[in-house]
């Protein structure tokens, strides 16, 4: 004769409602809001592994009744069980947000020597990240330099325009390596915008002309766009 | 049985609780009101809690499966290993045993949170306490993965070898250095008891696979309430203090390093990332810089929770002062030869 253990349920019950976050994210795409491309794998290994550890906790749920009270659920196991279930109910429930402007103000500004080696300037279209190297390494700074005037394009939130003319802002994208805990930020100086146009945080993309001075890297902006949010919002190095 | 496995036995047979058929009702209305205030409120408006949520999300989504890992190889052990073969590694002089589990921490690629589970397990089985400890620390420095995201960091920099190099060897050396401490306490002496949520799951009489989803779930369980303890500290730090806080301490000699400890301590970073962020503080010299890979790895606020969690009062301070302590000597050593 057996019965349902409660204590064995619930657990089983928080397990799987972390397994349906990790398989929430996967099927609303959301991984990149949290994760950069090197660990999204993460997503869909922490969703079998929590499924697989649900499974076996509910499918040993049913126990022979010991009368030492072992199986049973106090009020405090199932708060504390509640607990641990509450950061899913959270992240379910939260829009699909990014990091902004309020998070550029405490980060660090990237240096990746891997990917901002010169080779990668010399030889590859420009992007933030080589913008990033060039800011902070002499070599990545000369190549780039050398190539003032060409054309470039450029997506990420307008991050900061007080104390700045009118047609100026500066544009930042986070550059994520792991998780957006170890995010740092990339940044370039927009001239020639359409004064006023855009707000703090909202996601743009220019087009222009990149002029490296000194380490600061402006972009001539030729035309500037508002955008939705791309699905991709980190960089990874 | 263990000797810890008996006593919490004992303990729990005599606490014998008596379950509330309705404990989980309040607890599932509370969630629901959660998720709907949050759902209505929509928390993200406001920027500093926005970002706290996107961190703290982040840094859950990506410790969890590796703590779920770290779990079942937990599981794995107790169920499948004998006790007997870590009576073998018992046998090797003690001199030998924390440097072969600092060693073995090489073949185990997860990052900190997957291997304090491991390492409990571990010494509840019979493994000396020093030399799972040892192993715990250094998995997460000394792994091929690790290793691998540091030279990447770091490659075409002046100092990669001196980065790569002395990471791995900082973090083998202070790893033994903690085990050395550790010494010969018992495993009672440093694990503490097992709360009533986690020892009710598992009965010694059941099916192996019935052990094993026992003490899978159980310890997914019991490290994740301190994970999520320790993620939020961290998040709610990162939201509120800038990185850049240090930077100018960065030409101080001893503050420096001292600074960059703190700073790893907070920011609770991933072992397989933190070297592209250690590699954004260019002013700090190569010492300071291995100062926080190799002392954030091991201790940080996450792992705090963990630790005080998982092992006896005593431990944290140990593993703090003696990690933070090794951890500066040697890196002022290797600014004084390299900086």
């Amino acid at each position: 004769m057996t019965r349902w253990s409660a204590l064995r349920v619930a657990t089983g019950g928080v397990l799987a409602a972390w397994a349906g976050l990790f398989w929430f994210l996967l099927a609303t795409d959301r991984t990149a809001l949290f994760l950069s491309s090197r660990t999204e794998w993460l997503v869909p290994s922490g969703a079998v592994l929590l499924t697989l550890a649900a499974i076996g906790r509910l499918a040993s749920a049913r126990t022979v009744p010991g009368g030492d009270g072992a199986d049973a659920l106090t009020r405090r196991d199932a708060w504390t069980l509640g607990a641990i279930a509450l950061p899913v109910v959270i992240l379910v429930a939260m829009p699909p947000v990014t990091l902004g402007t309020y998070a550029v103000g405490k980060r660090a500004s990237f240096v990746g020597s891997s990917v901002g080696s010169s080779v990668r300037v010399v030889s590859g279209s420009l992007d933030f990240v080589d913008v990033a190297a060039a800011q902070s390494f002499d070599d990545a700074a000369r190549v780039l330099a050398k190539r003032a005037g060409e054309p470039i394009a450029l997506d990420g939130i307008v991050s900061a325009t007080e104390g700045l003319p009118p047609d100026e802002f500066l544009l930042t994208r986070f550059i994520v390596t792991c998780c957006t805990a170890d995010a740092t930020i990339a940044q370039v100086r927009v001239v020639g915008a359409p004064p006023g146009a855009f707000e703090p945080d909202q996601w743009v993309e220019v087009r222009g002309r990149i002029y490296p001075v000194g380490r600061e890297v402006l972009v001539a902006a030729e035309r500037v766009e508002a955008i939705p949010a791309p699905p991709d919002p980190y960089l990874t190095p | 049985m263990t000797t810890v496995e008996t006593a919490q036995r004992s303990e729990r047979t005599s606490r014998a609780p008596t379950g509330d058929r309705r404990a989980w009702v309040p607890v599932v209305l509370a969630l629901l009101v959660t998720f709907a205030a949050a759902r209505i409120g929509d928390p993200a408006q406001v920027a500093w809690l926005r970002n706290f949520l996107i961190v703290f999300g982040s840094l859950l989504v990506e410790a969890v499966p590796f703590v779920v890992l770290g779990a079942f190889v937990s599981a794995g052990i107790e169920v499948l290993v004998p006790a007997s073969a870590f009576a073998r590694i018992g046998r090797l002089p003690r001199s030998m045993q924390a440097p072969a589990a600092a060693l073995a921490g090489v073949t185990f690629p997860v990052c900190e949170c997957g291997s304090v589970p491991v390492a409990r397990r571990l010494v509840a089985k019979g493994l000396a306490p020093s030399a799972a400890v040892t192993f715990m620390l250094a998995a997460p420095i000394v792994n091929p993965v690790v290793v691998a995201s540091t030279f990447v960091a770091y490659r075409g920099r002046d100092t990669l070898w001196v980065m790569v190099g002395g990471r791995f060897l900082l973090g083998l050396v202070v790893a033994i250095v903690v085990g050395w401490v550790i010494g010969a306490r018992r495993p009672e002496d440093l694990l503490r008891r097992a709360p009533a949520l986690e020892a009710h799951e598992v009965d010694a009489a059941e099916p192996r696979w019935r052990r094993f989803a026992g003490h899978l779930s159980g310890d997914v369980v019991f490290m994740a309430r301190f994970l999520i303890i320790g993620a939020a500290i961290a998040a709610a730090i990162q939201t509120f203090v800038p990185q850049t806080i240090v930077d100018g301490l960065a030409s101080l000699p001893v503050l420096s390093l001292v600074a960059m400890m703190g700073l790893a301590f907070l920011m609770s970073l991933c072992s397989e990332s933190d070297a592209f962020v250690a590699a954004s503080f260019v002013s700090f010299g190569p010492g300071p810089q291995l100062a926080f890979l190799v002392f954030g790895p091991m201790v940080d606020t996450k792992l705090t929770a963990l630790y005080i969690g998982t092992y006896s009062r005593g431990f944290f301070r140990t593993v703090l002062v003696t990690v933070a302590a090794t951890t500066l000597v040697a890196t002022l050593w290797i600014e004084v030869l390299f900086g």
